[in-house]
């Protein structure tokens, strides 16, 4: 009991605690801390940087939970009735993109949306080459082609959760939907989606928190840009607090994101509760 | 009982979302055949140099000794510790068993972008500041949350009636710990094994920061600064990508079940 608690409160709860008195500090990280109360995070509510920081996280929030998990929800629609679990090998290759370093994504989508990359080529042979264009480079697509492979990423573990969620719903609920004529769209909105929510909730939660933490892909590809066309909450905790060195917004970033991942564990939680019982 | 023409629906259906997935990633393993900087396909020159040229050029061989040996330290580290506080919190329910429940179950939901700061700084302040040390303690440190909530789930699912048995023929609470529990449940600890390891090998974000010696990266950061550096050689970029990729994807094929069960069931208890 005792090591995993030493370890885990000197990594985990002190600096939890600690943030929440950084971030009510101007602080270089090197000369003396004065104090300034919640002047960061007023002063961070007005920065224009911020609050785009903050709106590219609900573009995130439709790519990395939104669309992954109505694509795993359709899937779980068309397969319900040969409730295959995923069978095998579709299971593994379905799933592979959570097991692999967001470096290893980063770079698999810098060759897939370089300038002459594999997108361009694709849309030159469809005889749409002239929308070709370094799209990571650009200020319109850089943000939504990155949420693109957080898609990619959690597209397969929604797929696989409501898949083995479906084999859970007792068949007999199938069997009366069908002696009740129902067809596959109120099948789905009748069994399929009620025995589902626990699976719901499971995947919103990571998601939505994957999507609040954005990071990786965005430092390994843009850093943000072009200008700050791709920033994201993370993305500028780093830049505020080691290029900046600016410790105090930082800390009052990381702190506004915990908070946020927080309220939204909490309150899925509490829909879920209310919706099984 | 579901028709032919259902049965090739429901695989074309499969066969879809698959191909999203494989596509990328045939383009990386093109790519990192490819003679050309630029990483276009020529299945006519498959260039197997560029592995050779990416291991040498990216010092592979120290960064990938510096993520073994941060791996498989947490790993040893995680497997010791939070069987014992899994068992402490459900098997002997020591006082205050539930709010240090909660107080571990609290570190799954904080992200580590609201500790990274004051941990940089404390880090910084200790003889560890800057160095693998520091890396190793801060993944324990993040892995306790996951691994005590794991094994207590675990331990809480064992029969009662073992338990007692062993109680009655006099074994102490310590005893019961390395003679049942322990061998009970190895395959739950394998998936906590296995899940801490790729957690640890995939990390990112922590290692960058914590970690500013180009000499001391784990390969993930060191791959990172290499595509920066090479930014136009999608070539090397990529089979750069794939050797550092290679030994997760080697554990994922043997271990599938581990690895797909493991995080959606470790999702669903949550």
């Amino acid at each position: 009991m005792l090591p995993a608690l030493a370890f885990y409160g000197f990594v985990v709860v002190i600096p939890t605690a600690q943030s929440l008195s950084y971030s009510m500090y101007r602080w270089d990280g090197v000369g003396v801390p004065t104090w300034v109360g919640v002047q960061n995070y007023v002063a961070f509510a007005t920065d224009p940087v911020v609050i785009q920081a903050f709106q590219h996280t609900l573009v995130m929030v439709a790519f990395f939970a939104l669309v992954p998990i109505a694509l795993g929800l359709v899937s779980a629609a068309l397969l319900s009735r040969a409730r295959v679990r995923g069978s095998g090998f579709f299971r593994s290759v379905i799933f592979l993109p959570q097991v692999l370093t967001t470096v290893v994504i980063a770079v698999i989508w810098r060759q897939l949306f370089s300038f002459d990359g594999v997108v361009n080529r694709a849309l030159d042979v469809v005889g749409l080459g002239h929308l070709a264009q370094p799209w990571l480079g650009s200020f319109t697509f850089a943000l939504p082609v990155l949420g693109l492979a957080g898609t990619w990423t959690t597209m397969g573990l929604c797929m696989l959760l409501f898949l083995s969620g479906v084999g859970n719903i007792p068949t007999e609920l199938y069997d009366a939907a069908r002696v009740d004529g129902a067809g596959v769209v109120r099948e789905f909105f009748a069994v399929t989606l009620p025995g589902l929510v626990p699976q719901i909730s499971v995947a919103l939660t990571l998601t939505l928190i994957a999507a609040i933490r954005v990071f990786d892909i965005v430092w390994l590809t843009t850093r943000g840009g072009p200008g700050t066309a791709s920033i994201t909450p993370a993305v500028l905790l780093y830049t505020q607090a080691f290029t900046a060195q600016d410790i105090g917004s930082a800390a009052a970033i990381g702190v506004t994101l915990a908070v946020f991942s927080l309220a939204v564990a909490i309150v899925i939680a509490r829909v879920t509760d209310r919706a099984t019982s | 009982m579901i028709g032919r023409g259902e049965r090739t629906f429901n695989y074309a259906v499969l066969l879809i979302f698959s191909l999203i997935v494989l596509v990328p990633a045939a383009v990386l393993v093109v790519a990192a055949l490819s003679p050309y900087t630029s990483g276009q396909a020529d299945l006519r020159n498959l260039t197997w140099s560029n592995f050779s040229t990416a291991w040498t050029a990216a010092q592979f061989p120290r960064h990938l000794m510096t993520s073994i040996t941060i791996s498989v330290v947490v790993v040893v580290v995680v497997l010791v510790v939070t069987p014992l506080a899994g068992y402490a919190l459900s098997i002997m329910q020591i006082p205050g068993h539930q709010a240090l429940f909660v107080l571990f179950l609290a570190g799954i939901m904080i992200p580590l972008e609201g500790i990274i700061v004051p941990m940089y700084f404390t880090m910084r302040s200790t003889p560890l500041g800057g160095t693998i040390g520091a890396l190793i303690i801060a993944h324990i440190g993040l892995n306790i949350s996951f691994g005590v909530f794991w094994m207590r789930a675990t331990y809480r699912a064992i029969p009662r009636a073992l338990l007692e048995s062993a109680q009655l023929d006099g074994a102490g609470p310590f005893r019961i710990f390395t003679r049942v529990a322990v061998p009970l449940t190895s395959p739950a600890m394998v998936t906590l094994g296995i899940l801490t390891f790729m957690w640890t090998w995939n990390d990112y974000f922590l290692a960058f920061v914590l970690i500013s010696d180009p000499d001391r990266l784990p390969i993930t950061v060191a791959l990172g600064e290499f595509a920066n550096k090479y930014t136009n050689s999608y070539n090397l970029m990529s089979a750069a990508a794939l050797l550092v990729a290679l030994p997760i994807v080697v554990l994922y094929v043997f271990f599938q079940r581990h690895f797909i069960d493991g995080i959606l069931s470790g999702a669903l208890k949550g």
